[in-house]
């Protein structure tokens, strides 16, 4: 296949995954999946390897996908017929916490499978502790749907139905998302099939070993410009509650094989509040690392994947063991590509970036209107600043690795009695350096209310601030201010209805000396 | 009725186009340089050329004057527009930096912002609260405002943006801010977010406001001096500005609004193809223009283009969603792609051929044409395929330099590892694969089966391409206007007088509160009202439209509905069918269960609609028809000029038709017919 048939037929493949990205994010219910486009949606080939991907969504789910697709290729071979379609929510399958679905349908042409499309959403709700990291193992977070069948052979599997319907909180909201992920596997096969039909082509096992093959040759080929040996990155920060949490990487280059392998061996333990991560999320952090720094214009596939190696402790925080809660789990995952990129500060300086604010600060609110009738908030963030790039600033309030949204202050306003006091960026609070760190922001809130309120607040870096890189400084720490005083807390506080509070995001660490 | 005379400008970044239309339906066109230093130099240049030969006088121009602009979108750009301040609610000083949080691009981490229109040293916090419900917790201080527009004519401020919380809900403290600037400095523009986007959100609703306080110190005395000088020439009627949303209005009303004609002119275009929806009696069709940088396209649904809500100026990141300024204004409903005539074909790190989105532009410009053009664009491979001819570019006007093309093209096939014409022909076929990819996506986020859509096809390479687009959307059919160069001027001349208004109103939908719905509407009455009688349209031809944007409680798209007058029935349940039965046909389902929220109320005010009379066809001319290789084929094809096919005539592919500014290929697969309304349009043979 030559330069230009392959563009042809590479680029129709993942104008089939981007149109069904699309078609989900449209008739999405759940906030985070229409507001941030939190979701993945892949296409497969028979072997379960991921050959094409929509450009949406988080590296946690987009990666995590690409392993779930292997997993479930392998366990139902030889045991699939035209009409089903898999399912599974099982963490360490998929992307590391029950609220995101899986969804996995073979492609038949020609009583064959010639691949899979796959998808994975951020679902309303699963049951269980709801938001949040408190709930004391896996079983306490919500339902878990190993993978099966929510179709057999077209037919819809009455029994999970039903047993997802009497589990979840939200069942018209999951319903309704779910059967957007069913109709858009349905719909990609069906483009796939009539693709290879207008190319006369009986599968897509060749074009699929070209994508691959090609894709990882070139990822082979920029990681042997690298010098050999390895490099050590830390990053510490702090979670709520307090407790600080190391993550260490050594990151080693073999250039004559084309590898790259990550170990996070001297990273913290387990932690008893639901923040592990499970080592599908770790490995999708870590790759993007890898990635956004090396060949960010690479489409992301099995081959452009396959020659980084991510490795970590049984047990540790980066790959939590059952029954270890795991809720939040991005409030460490977002942290994971910090040390790789201490490392990689040693041998390509120039695409790296300083740490920056990491994880989003996520809150919830409940109460009472002073008329009586109860409201909670869906989840919302706010990001402190990017760190600062070689040759450029930081961005200010804009989060890396992640990077979503905010949901506007109208909109807050017009759904709860929240009243904002003040939201606007925290000028010095970027750390200096030849490029200054992007800076964070000071959101003030108060409720109009008679009644106590629920504030279900996850901020993080409260003790120490981004650290700078190359000589750049540090960001300042982030601050979480009740009526002035400084609050460290990982739970839901009870608030009083005059009560103000305070969230100073932290700022970006800066890139080199300031002359 | 008595014969009328109407002429549509349309100001483009390379050409000014003008229409001149007789009410019979005869048309004479011209095309000229457009003048940066002055715009109204090229505009009264073109329409005496268009005047001249028509053998006309102004003073006979007693039908519409209609014009189409690029000046805004340029002062954005460019920023050229004139020394702005923002007012904000104390303690949100910085709306316009931290914009939405979102890094919209995932993987590269190197990715830019556009740089905020309005600086932080020129934005101001006000000390006024208007809470979500409404309700006034802190009025605006008359003495606050008087002792702050002391400070901006200090700091040489023209004009104002005002953009407070929650104002969309209740605009008084927007309006005080406003009277006690006027009071204090006359001479400042104020523009308020509750007059030019009165939606909820206040990131896009403060750059809305900004984009336009900044350009209106530009557009005031540009339409001003049009209005002055069209009076001056003798010509009756007062000029008529395009906006975006595909409506036109008067230039008073325009001038106050200058971020409502932003992409007026694509705009234009998108009315002319819905004008020949009309005329060809289809309902739904896609509007393909192709150009020298990016291709557009936009989905016609029952004989109108579809409106968004929003949109972006000034993407500063590879043309990125995101990188831009957003605008919450309506807007015909347009995909650009970075693919054009001039767009450079290179091989990427995985070996690929890949096409765009980086573009020669017309300066160097393709290889061809001679101006030190170093890469191959897809108009070079167009030329070496055959499709083009070197010797009548531009009806001859411009010779094309083969052997430039040859080289370049070469020197590409040798990286690939194949020769010239393999190049080529994948050029050709990727740039129809990107533009198809582009077009299904475009139109699977609009809920629209792209299958069996009949495409329109104009711009300068549009009619060069649109049948390969056409083969890989499955496009039932394939249409060639008249006059493709000139299609957005003609579609100013064809579009009613109108204007498009919304306004937020969040709720659930069984719980409205009818008088708010009655004051929401009379005020949109009374401004759509005042509008149309600026354009002098009589009352009696004046017609309102009512919809809304309604989805289920908990999801994010809307869809946008239309109904007779709520006003008197106060039924809620009838607006609920209507979208039921919409979302019906958009999706297949209902979840009829969940509760119906309203998220905006819309009102159109319009004037009667332009007859479609369709263009007297000229007589055909002799001319021969030649025969050229076709390396796409790679066979001998007929090559027919246009002016010479007689209504009715079938021309079956392969077949290349030729006019002035454009090529017409017709690929072996497809068969052609030269209707009696001036239309080529193009089938595929099987079907």
């Amino acid at each position: 296949m030559d330069g230009i048939e392959l563009e042809i037929l590479w680029s129709n493949l993942i104008s089939i995954v981007s149109e069904q990205a699309k078609a989900l994010q449209r008739i999405a219910f759940s906030p985070i999946v229409r507001e941030a486009g939190d979701l993945a949606s892949a296409l497969f080939d028979e072997k379960g390897r991921m050959v094409a991907q929509a450009t949406t969504g988080t590296p946690g789910h987009i990666n995590s996908l690409a392993a779930a697709g292997l997993t479930l290729a392998a366990r139902f071979a030889n045991r699939l017929v035209e009409g089903d379609v898999l399912i599974t929510n099982d963490p360490w399958i998929s992307a590391g916490h029950f609220f995101d679905i899986t969804v996995f349908s073979p492609i038949f042409m020609d009583a064959r499978i010639i691949g899979y499309m796959g998808s994975t959403i951020h679902h309303t709700d699963i049951g269980g502790y709801g938001i949040g990291a408190g709930a004391r193992d896996v079983h306490e977070e919500g339902l878990w749907i190993p993978p099966c069948k929510l179709y057999e052979a077209g037919v819809a599997n009455t029994l999970l139905h039903d047993i997802v319907r009497t589990n979840v909180r939200t069942p018209d909201h999951v319903f309704g998302d779910l059967a957007a992920q069913v109709s858009s596997g349905r719909t990609g096969g069906e483009r796939l099939v009539a693709f290879c039909r207008r190319n006369k082509l009986a599968d897509i096992a060749e074009l699929s070993e070209q994508v691959i093959s090609r894709s990882e040759a070139a990822t082979r080929k920029s990681i042997s410009l690298l010098p050999a040996g390895t490099w050590h990155g830390e990053s510490r920060f702090d979670v709520p509650g307090g407790t600080i949490i190391t993550l260490k990487a050594a990151v080693t280059v073999d250039p004559e094989k084309g590898d790259i392998t990550i170990d996070f061996a001297g990273s913290s333990g387990a932690s008893a509040a639901g923040i592990n991560v499970v080592m599908n999320y770790t490995h999708a952090y870590s790759t993007f690392a890898i990635r956004s720094c090396l060949n960010p214009d690479l489409p992301n596939n099995f081959g452009s994947l396959a020659p980084i190696h991510v490795v970590a402790p049984e047990g540790s925080i980066v790959n939590a063991a059952y029954p270890s809660p795991l809720n939040a789990r991005h409030v460490v995952g977002m942290f994971v590509p910090m040390p790789i990129l201490k490392a990689l500060h040693q041998i390509i300086p120039d695409r790296v970036l300083a740490e920056g604010s990491g994880a989003v600060w996520t809150v919830q609110i409940q109460g009472r209107r002073t008329d009586g009738t109860p409201y909670t908030s869906s989840m919302f963030n706010y990001s402190g600043g990017m760190g600062a790039r070689a040759n450029k600033p930081g961005p200010s309030a804009v989060c890396y690795p992640t990077g979503v949204a905010a949901v506007p202050i109208e909109i807050l306003e017009a759904a709860m009695p929240i009243v904002f006091d003040r939201r606007e960026l925290r000028e010095g609070s970027g750390g200096r350096g030849r490029m200054r760190g992007g800076e964070g922001q000071v959101i003030g809130f108060h409720m109009r209310t008679d009644q106590p309120w629920l504030l279900n607040a996850v901020p993080s870096r409260l003790d120490e601030g981004p650290e700078g890189i190359g000589g750049g400084e540090a960001g300042a720490a982030g601050r979480f201010l009740v009526n002035g005083r400084n609050v460290s807390e990982g739970r839901k506080l009870t608030m009083q209805p005059n009560d103000r509070v305070v969230f100073e995001t932290p700022g970006g660490g800066g890139y080199g000396k300031e002359t | 009725m008595q014969p009328t005379w109407s002429i549509a400008v349309d100001i483009g970044g390379t050409f000014t186009d003008v229409v001149l239309r007789h009410s019979d339906g005869t048309l004479f066109v011209d095309k000229t340089l457009t003048t940066h230093e002055d715009l109204l130099e090229g505009f009264f240049r073109g329409v005496h050329l268009a005047l001249g030969r028509a053998g006309i006088k102004p003073t006979d121009l007693n039908g519409s004057v209609v014009h189409a602009t690029t000046i805004v979108t340029n002062a954005l750009i460019e920023r050229k527009g004139s020394t702005t301040a923002l007012l904000v609610t104390e303690g949100f000083r910085d709306v316009l930096s931290i914009r939405n949080e979102h890094r919209y691009e995932m993987f590269d981490p190197q990715i830019e912002f556009a740089e905020p229109l309005i600086p932080r040293a020129l934005t101001f916090g006000i000390h006024e609260r208007t809470l979500a419900d409404a309700s006034i917790e802190t009025s605006v201080d008359p003495e606050e405002i008087r002792r702050l527009a002391a400070v901006l004519i200090e700091k040489g401020v023209v004009s104002v943006a005002v953009c407070l919380l929650n104002s969309y809900r209740n605009s008084t403290n927007e309006r005080a801010v406003a009277a006690a600037l006027k009071a204090a400095a006359p001479a400042l523009h104020v523009t308020l977010s509750s007059d030019v986007a009165p939606q909820i959100r206040e990131y896009p609703r403060a750059s809305t406001t900004a984009i336009n306080a900044y350009t209106v110190p530009i557009t005031a005395p540009y339409l001003d001096g049009l209005a002055r000088r069209l009076t001056a020439e003798g010509v009756a009627n007062r000029p008529l500005i395009m906006l975006s949303s595909g409506g036109v209005i008067g230039a008073v009303v325009a001038s106050r609004n200058p971020v409502r004609m932003i992409e007026s002119g694509p705009a234009a275009g998108a009315l002319a193809a819905s004008w020949y929806a009309e005329l060809l009696g289809l309902d739904r069709l896609m509007s393909f223009d192709m150009g020298g940088t990016t291709a557009k396209a936009c989905l016609i649904e029952n004989r109108r283009p579809l409106v968004t809500g929003s949109f972006e100026v000034d993407r500063v990141w590879r043309f990125t969603e995101g990188s831009g300024m957003p605008l919450t204004i309506p807007s015909v409903d347009m995909i650009e792609i970075g693919a054009g005539g001039g767009s450079i074909a290179s091989q990427d790190n995985l070996g690929l051929l890949k096409v765009g989105p980086r573009s020669a532009g017309s300066n160097p410009g393709p290889a061809c044409y001679g101006r030190g053009g170093q890469n191959p664009t897809v108009t070079d491979a167009d030329l070496l395929l055959g499709l083009l001819d070197a010797e009548n570019f531009l009806g001859g006007d411009m010779q094309l330099d083969l052997p430039a093309a040859q080289a370049t093209m070469d020197r590409l096939g040798r990286e690939l590892g194949t020769d010239r014409d393999t190049t080529a022909r994948g050029i050709y076929r990727i740039v129809a694969e990107t533009m198809a990819a582009a077009a299904r996506t475009h139109a699977t986020d609009r809920g629209v089966d792209y299958r069996g859509l009949p495409l329109l096809a104009f711009g300068g390479a549009g009619p060069v391409h649109a049948c390969a687009v056409g083969e890989l959307l499955q496009s039932a059919q394939v249409i060639f206007p008249p006059q493709a160069s000139v299609l957005s001027a003609f579609g100013t001349l064809v579009t009613p007088v109108r204007l498009d208004l919304v306004r937020s109103a969040v709720g659930r939908l069984e719980a409205l509160n009818w008088n708010d719905v009655d004051s929401v509407f009379n005020a949109m009455i009374a401004e759509g009202h005042a509008a149309l009688d600026e354009a002098g349209i009589n009352r009696s031809d004046v017609t309102l439209e009512f919809g809304a944007d309604l989805r289920y409680f908990g999801q994010q798209n809307e869809v946008t509905i239309e109904f007779a007058d709520p006003r008197p029935a106060r039924d809620w349940r009838r607006i609920g069918g209507v979208f039921e039965a919409a979302y019906h046909a958009q999706y297949g389902v209902n979840p009829s269960h969940v509760p119906v929220e309203i998220v905006s109320w819309r009102l159109t005010a319009r004037g009667r609609d332009v007859s479609v009379a369709g263009a007297a066809l000229a007589e055909p001319v002799e001319a021969p028809i030649r025969s050229r290789y076709i390396a796409v084929w790679e066979t001998d094809t007929p090559v027919y000029q246009r002016s010479a096919l007689t209504p009715g005539l079938g021309i079956p592919g392969p077949a290349i038709i030729e006019e002035r500014e454009t090529t017409i290929v017709i690929p072996p697969a497809w068969h052609a017919i030269s209707e009696a309304n001036g239309c080529i349009i193009a089938t595929p043979k099987e079907a």
